[in-house]
C-alpha cells in the first residue's frame, strides 16, 4: 500500500489529458490547411499560410503539451504543488485552444481584430501559467538542475510571449516595429529559451527514467539552460544597441550548446539498458538527428549570413527543428506519459486489491510504431516539399494531417481502454466488497 | 551492495518506475531503529520525499558528478 502513497496527490487525469488529446487536433488542421493552400505556401516563411502553419504546431501543439505535461509532472520532478491544478488546467486550456485558432485565423485572413484577440488569450493564458507555477517552484530551493532549468524556462516563455504579443499587436495597430528581427528573436526564446531549456530540463529525468540511459553529467547540466538564457539575452540586447556582429555571436553559440546537449542525449542512449528500440527512442532518435541537422544549419548562417539567404533555407532550418526535432521529441514522451499515468490511475484505483493492466494493454508499442512511420512519411515529404512544391505540398499536407490524426486515434484509445480497464476494477472492487 | 556510507544501499538507476519507490519502502521497513539506507538515482525522488517526510524519516540529497542523486535515509 506504502508504494500507492506518492501518487496520491497527483492531478486527476483530466487535467494533463485534455491538452494531450486536444494538441493533435492542431497538426490535423495544420495538414488540412497544407492539402487546401497546397504550393504557395512553400514561397516564403512570411506567407500569411505558413505563418498560421507554424503557430498551429508551435503554439497548438508543442505549447499545449508542455503546459498540460507540466501541469502534470511539476510535483514529481520539482516538488511544486500548484495551488488548484484542475482548475488551471479548465481555464488554460479554454485561453491556449481559443488563442490559437484565433492566432491562426489572425495570420490567414489577414484579420487584425483576430490577431488582437488572439494576442489578448495568448498573452492573459502564459501569465496566469507563469504566475501559478512561478509561485509553486518560488519556494522549491534549486536542488537539481531540472529544477534551475524549469525556472529559467519560465523566463523564456515569458520572453517568447511578450515579443508574440507585442508583434501580433503591432501587425493588427499597423504599430511601426522592425518585425523581421523580432521575429528571429522572438522565435530563439520560444525555440531556444523556452521549448529547449525546458526539454533539457525534462530530458534530465525522462531520458534515464524511461530508457534506462545513465544520468546526464551533472555540470553541464548545471550551466546548459544558464548559458542558453543568458545568449538569448545578449541577442536581445545586441537587437536593441543593433549590433548584427552579436547577434551572429549569440546564434552561433545557441548552436553549439544545442549540438552539445544533442550529442551529449545521443550518446547516453547508446548506453541505454533496455535493448528493444520503442516508439519512443526512435522518435527522439528522430528528433536528435533533425536538431543537430537543424542546428549545423543555425551554426553556418551564424559564420556566413549570406546562406540564410538561399532559397529554400530558412523553411528547411524550420521543419528540421519544428517537425523533425521538438515535434518527434514531444509526441516521443507523450506516448511513454499516456499510458504511465493511465497504469498509475488504475493503479491507485485498485486499491492495490486489483492489479493494473501492464502499460502495453493501454497502448501498445505496434499502435505507436505504424503512427512514427506515417509521421516520417509526413516529415519526408514536408522537407522535398521545399524543392518540389507543386508536386509535393499537398502530399505533404494530408500526410502531416494523418500523422496528427493518427498521434490523436492512438492517445483516444488509451483512455478509452483507460476507461473500460477503470469500470472493470471497479466491478471487480464492488464484487470483493 | 554496500557503500562506505552504509551497507543498505538500493542502486535503482537502471530501475523503470515504480520499482525504486518500492525497493525503497521495502528495505526501509527492514532496518532498525538508528540505521540508515542508500538510495541511488538518476533523479530527485519528490514524491518519495514527501512520504518520508510524512513518515518521519530524515534524509539528506547528494548529487554527484557523473549525475546520480545519493540519497541517505534514516530509519
Amino acid at each position: 500500500m506504502s508504494a500507492l502513497l506518492s501518487f496520491e496527490n497527483a492531478p486527476p487525469f483530466a487535467a494533463p489529458l485534455r491538452f494531450f488529446l486536444s494538441a493533435p487536433l492542431f497538426v490535423v488542421l495544420a495538414g488540412l490547411l497544407l492539402l487546401v493552400d497546397g504550393p504557395s505556401l512553400f514561397a516564403s516563411r512570411w506567407m500569411p499560410g505558413t505563418l498560421a502553419i507554424t503557430h498551429l504546431l508551435t503554439v497548438g501543439f508543442m505549447l499545449q503539451v508542455m503546459l498540460g505535461a507540466l501541469i502534470q509532472i511539476l510535483p514529481v520532478v520539482a516538488g511544486a504543488n500548484l495551488a488548484q491544478p484542475q482548475r488551471l488546467a479548465v481555464v488554460l486550456h479554454a485561453g491556449l485552444t481559443l488563442g490559437t485558432l484565433a492566432l491562426a485565423g489572425g495570420f490567414y485572413l489577414g484579420a487584425p481584430a483576430l490577431l488582437s484577440t488572439a494576442a489578448i488569450l495568448l498573452g492573459l493564458s502564459a501569465l496566469l501559467f507563469v504566475l501559478a507555477t512561478g509561485r509553486a517552484l518560488l519556494g522549491v530551493p534549486s536542488t537539481s538542475p531540472t529544477i534551475r532549468g524549469l525556472k529559467l524556462a519560465l523566463l523564456g516563455l515569458s520572453a517568447v510571449v511578450a515579443l508574440g504579443v507585442a508583434m501580433a499587436l503591432a501587425i493588427a495597430g499597423g504599430w511601426a516595429l522592425p518585425l523581421a528581427r523580432l521575429a528571429d528573436l522572438h522565435a530563439a526564446w520560444g525555440l531556444g529559451g523556452w521549448a529547449g531549456v525546458l526539454l533539457a530540463a525534462m530530458a534530465y529525468v525522462v531520458v534515464p527514467m524511461f530508457q534506462l540511459t545513465p544520468g546526464y553529467p551533472a555540470r553541464p547540466s548545471w550551466w546548459f539552460p544558464v548559458l542558453i538564457s543568458a545568449l538569448l539575452l545578449l541577442w536581445s540586447v545586441a537587437l536593441v544597441a543593433d549590433l548584427p556582429w552579436l547577434i551572429r555571436l549569440s546564434e552561433g553559440g545557441l548552436a553549439l550548446a544545442g549540438l552539445a546537449f544533442a550529442g551529449l542525449t545521443g550518446r547516453l542512449q547508446g548506453q541505454r539498458r533496455r535493448a528493444r528500440a520503442d516508439a519512443t527512442y526512435r522518435y527522439w532518435q528522430l528528433g536528435l538527428g533533425c536538431s543537430q541537422l537543424a542546428l549545423l544549419m543555425l551554426l553556418t548562417a551564424s559564420l556566413w549570413p549570406a546562406v540564410a539567404e538561399l532559397a529554400g533555407w530558412s523553411l528547411i532550418f524550420g521543419i528540421l527543428l519544428i517537425a523533425g526535432g521538438f515535434m518527434p521529441f514531444i509526441i516521443g514522451m507523450l506516448y511513454k506519459i499516456v499510458p504511465f499515468l493511465a497504469w498509475m490511475h488504475l493503479q491507485n484505483q485498485g486499491q492495490a486489491r486489483i492489479p493494473a493492466p501492464h502499460m502495453n494493454r493501454i497502448l501498445a508499442d505496434a499502435d505507436m510504431q505504424k503512427q512514427l512511420r506515417v509521421y516520417l512519411a509526413a516529415l519526408f515529404l514536408l522537407l522535398a516539399a521545399v524543392f518540389f512544391p507543386d508536386w509535393l505540398a499537398r502530399p505533404a499536407g494530408l500526410l502531416l494531417a494523418l500523422a496528427g490524426g493518427g498521434l490523436g486515434y492512438n492517445l483516444g484509445a488509451a483512455f478509452r481502454r483507460y476507461c473500460r480497464y477503470g469500470a472493470e476494477i471497479a466491478s471487480k472492487l464492488a464484487a470483493i466488497g | 551492495m554496500s557503500h562506505p556510507k552504509t551497507p543498505h544501499v538500493v542502486d535503482a538507476r537502471f530501475m523503470e518506475p515504480p520499482d525504486p519507490f518500492v525497493h525503497t519502502m521495502e528495505m526501509l521497513d527492514t532496518l532498525q531503529p538508528g540505521e540508515t539506507m542508500l538510495l541511488l538515482l538518476y533523479r530527485e525522488p519528490h514524491p518519495l520525499y514527501k512520504v518520508l517526510r510524512q513518515n518521519g524519516h530524515a534524509y539528506q540529497t547528494e548529487l554527484l558528478a557523473d549525475g546520480t542523486f545519493e540519497i541517505l535515509i534514516s530509519r
